[in-house]
């Protein structure tokens, strides 16, 4: 057992602290949720890919630094970053979702045009995964993609889609051979967002804004080079970074921070003088502190090369619905204080803590609902076994 | 960076899980809790092997001299095999007061005795303080009351305890048998009629208030271990019963009812083992928050722990009401180590002062 990272690491660490005073002044100012992707903020990532504070491994021939990887700087440099109130670059679907994708099954071709503009925030995607029909069941999605000549040509309609009208592409998985089994016939591709039969419509959150976006192709033409890996490989490339998205959405620190500021709402309010508020508070700091270890216990894992086993597969179940009770707990103690939103006289925190408990119970939904996770856990991590099949609607009287 | 068990711990972990599964199996558990407030030598030896009853006591005075860590690995497999010892006060805190004392050359001798098993001691809290050289007053719900043969004593307010260490046959001292639900671990209550305090039964503690400090949150560091390792082990044979028993034509545990409730229990539970070694390193490098993270743990282990195991029981169903099911022992079990020492509200009410207070 030690929680040290040694003497190495330390001048790591001392770096960074020496950069961000250097450089601090040159970042936007820090926001809540996704970071927006303006001239300030490309400028911001552009010094922090350079200096290897952002994208660290990519490699440098695709516009990378080019750094080794080692998780514990990354995760000194989130720390010092948090710290500091630094904005740590773009966090986008293009970033932590596209790119190691690209890295690991794209084309020599495919990298040297794509990786270096997206990792500066010069080309900005969007992710076509779920579909009306197929959300849990995401392998059940029927955008189909048909060879014709030097293309395939898409038709269907994807959901759910982030940041659809910023985006110039959207890498997508549709299905290319009807005939193959359900996991078998998707491939993965990437799609111009101004290909003419593209449409997109916004879909507005409960929480007010309109996070989301419906995308409808009607015979959208897609050059046949677009595709990442072979033709049936899609569920595998696709798959391989919905990990990677689970557990960005249970991440332990965002709880911590979350907690924190619960506890000062909480003292504002004269809350923890009232036994039952107080409770609950504390039962939320074990919860946070629970999944704080277990984090570590999980990075300790990984630095070791080790599967976590079962103990891999509760962070996005456990996160998310302890960020939406910490929100519940902040709002309880403003009392009827608690129902204002943004814009309103007396409102607090800019109504963030309402649109944050909305947005809360979104993630619970969102890379995988709630239910999914506890099946995957029961059946992956208890070894129990899967529902069995139940006949399709309209074939029972 | 490295937050787990060493290669070591877990070997330990796995030969006690062995060693305990060939001394103290359900049947004899099961002997050993119709037992209950007899004097079970054989047991106290059992004890011993292992290094389990020693595992606190210091190298030279024949114990293992191990860290909490390791007491809490223990724990948790105490709880899992539902051996019946009341390891937070017998293992845990007496021997802890007593090498805090090891200036004092008698203590030494119960040191041995207790990691060789041939003693069984107790720890007592009694409120009241000695007046005019005499003591009056009981302490309650000590563990092992009424088989122990010594007691290390703390007595008076928290800020200023003295620790006493008196032998059971002490004239004046008498023990009563409380009964308890979880029948592996006994109680009773301590009196004390116009005892006398011979200077030399006075344990030399140089920080008497750190030391009852540490005392506690090592004790609810343990029970929080024995019922996750209750928990833990009602979950898996909940589950294991869930692939035999077949209703409606299909195995239980294929119903999504059935799987959704052992994977909330899981998810739950799972953190806490996390949580478990952080309490317990904090402890032993005294770290600053080191009596937070205790009071968190107890308060919010035990309770999920009474969670985990009351939805194994329903997995059962009718079976888990059962005397015959062990689940009603790892129930009890987990009911005792919520309680004892301070249950979870209780707890939270002092952790949200020393929050407060900035720690």
């Amino acid at each position: 057992m030690d929680l040290s990272y040694g003497p190495g690491y330390e001048q790591f660490r001392n770096e960074i602290r020496r950069f961000l005073e250097e450089h601090r002044e040159q970042a936007p100012p820090p926001r809540l949720g996704l970071a927006e992707n303006s001239a300030a903020m490309r400028r911001w990532q552009g010094i922090l890919v350079d200096h290897g504070y952002a994208c660290r491994t990519v490699p440098k021939n695709y516009g990378g630094y080019g750094a080794e990887e080692d998780l514990l700087k990354t995760i000194i440099i989130g720390e010092e970053f948090r710290k500091a109130s630094v904005s740590a670059g773009i966090a986008s679907q293009g970033i932590s979702m596209l790119v190691p994708t690209l890295l690991r099954y794209g084309s020599e071709e495919q990298k040297r045009e794509y990786i270096e503009p997206t990792i500066r925030g010069e080309l900005i995607w969007c992710q076509g995964y779920s579909e009306p029909e197929a959300g849990s069941d995401l392998a059940g999605l029927k955008t189909s993609a048909v060879v014709d000549g030097d293309d395939f040509v898409v038709n269907g309609h994807k959901i759910w889609t982030s940041t659809a009208r910023e985006a110039r592409m959207m890498f997508a998985l549709v299905r290319t051979e009807p005939e193959a089994s359900k996991h078998k016939g998707i491939s993965y591709l990437l799609i111009s967002m101004d290909s003419p039969g593209l449409e997109i419509r916004p879909l507005k959150m409960m929480t007010g804004h309109a996070g989301f976006n419906e995308v409808f192709f009607n015979d959208v033409r897609v050059p046949k080079r677009n595709i990442i890996g072979r033709r049936g490989q899609g569920w595998e490339v696709g798959k391989a970074t919905l990990v990677h998205e689970r557990n960005m959405l249970g991440a332990s620190d965002h709880s911590m921070t979350m907690l924190q500021s619960c506890m000062k709402v909480l003292d504002d309010c004269g809350a923890l003088d009232d036994p039952l508020l107080a409770d609950q508070a504390m039962k939320l700091a074990a919860r946070t502190m629970a999944m704080k270890y277990h984090s570590l216990r999980m990075l300790t894992d990984k630095l070791k090369g080790r599967s976590p086993g079962a103990a891999g597969l509760i962070t996005k179940l456990n996160g998310c619905q302890l960020n939406h009770d910490i929100c519940k707990l902040a709002i309880d103690a403003m009392g009827e204080g608690g129902i204002l939103r943004e814009g309103s006289r007396r409102v607090r925190d800019r109504g963030r803590w309402q649109s944050e408990y909305m947005f809360q119970l979104g993630l619970i939904i969102g890379g995988g609902t709630a239910q999914i996770q506890k099946n995957i856990i029961s059946e992956v991590g208890l070894g129990m076994p899967r529902e069995p099949k139940t006949p399709q609607r309209g074939t029972r009287e | 960076m490295d937050f787990g068990l060493s290669p070591e711990q877990e070997l330990f972990a796995h030969s006690l899980r062995g060693y305990l599964s060939q001394h103290f199996p359900m049947q004899r558990v099961r002997t050993l809790m119709e037992a209950e407030h007899r004097a079970d030598p054989e047991r106290i030896e059992a004890l011993s092997g292992q290094g389990l009853a020693g595992i606190l006591v210091p190298t030279d005075c024949g114990g293992s001299g191990l860290a909490l860590l390791d007491a809490v690995i223990a724990a948790v497999e105490l709880g899992r095999a539902a051996t019946p010892v009341s390891f937070h006060s017998a293992f845990v805190a007496a021997p802890y007061l007593l090498s805090q004392a090891l200036p004092e050359p008698s203590m030494r001798g119960w040191l041995e005795a207790i990691a060789a098993g041939k003693s069984l001691l107790s720890f007592a809290r009694l409120p009241a303080k000695a007046s005019s050289g005499k003591w009056n007053g009981s302490a309650s719900f000590v563990a092992d009351a009424m088989v122990a043969d010594a007691f290390v004593v703390a007595s008076g307010d928290d800020s200023a305890p003295e620790f006493y260490l008196l032998p059971a046959a002490t004239p004046g001292l008498s023990v009563e048998p409380l009964l308890n639900i979880d029948a592996t671990r006994v109680l009773g209550d301590v009196s004390f009629e116009a005892v006398a305090l011979p200077a030399r039964s006075r344990l030399p503690i140089a920080d008497p208030a750190g030391a009852l400090r540490r005392v506690l949150d090592a004790g609810r560091i343990v029970l929080a271990a024995d019922a996750f390792g209750a928990a833990e082990r009602s979950l898996e044979s909940a589950v294991e019963y869930s692939l035999l028993r077949e209703q409606f034509g299909r195995l239980i545990g294929s119903f999504q009812a059935v799987k959704h409730m052992c994977a909330e229990s899981y998810a739950e539970l799972e953190p806490l083992r996390a949580l478990l070694w952080y309490a317990a390193f904090a402890w032993d490098e005294e770290l600053d928050d080191a009596s937070y993270a205790a009071t968190l743990l107890k308060s919010h282990c035990c309770e999920v722990a009474t969670e985990v195991v009351a939805n194994a029981v329903q997995v059962y169903g009718g079976m888990g009401f059962t005397y015959d099911c062990d689940v009603q022992i790892w129930f009890k079990r987990a009911g005792y180590d919520r309680q004892m020492w301070g249950g979870p509200s209780e707890l939270r009410a002092r952790a949200v002062e020393m929050a407060r207070a900035g720690v």
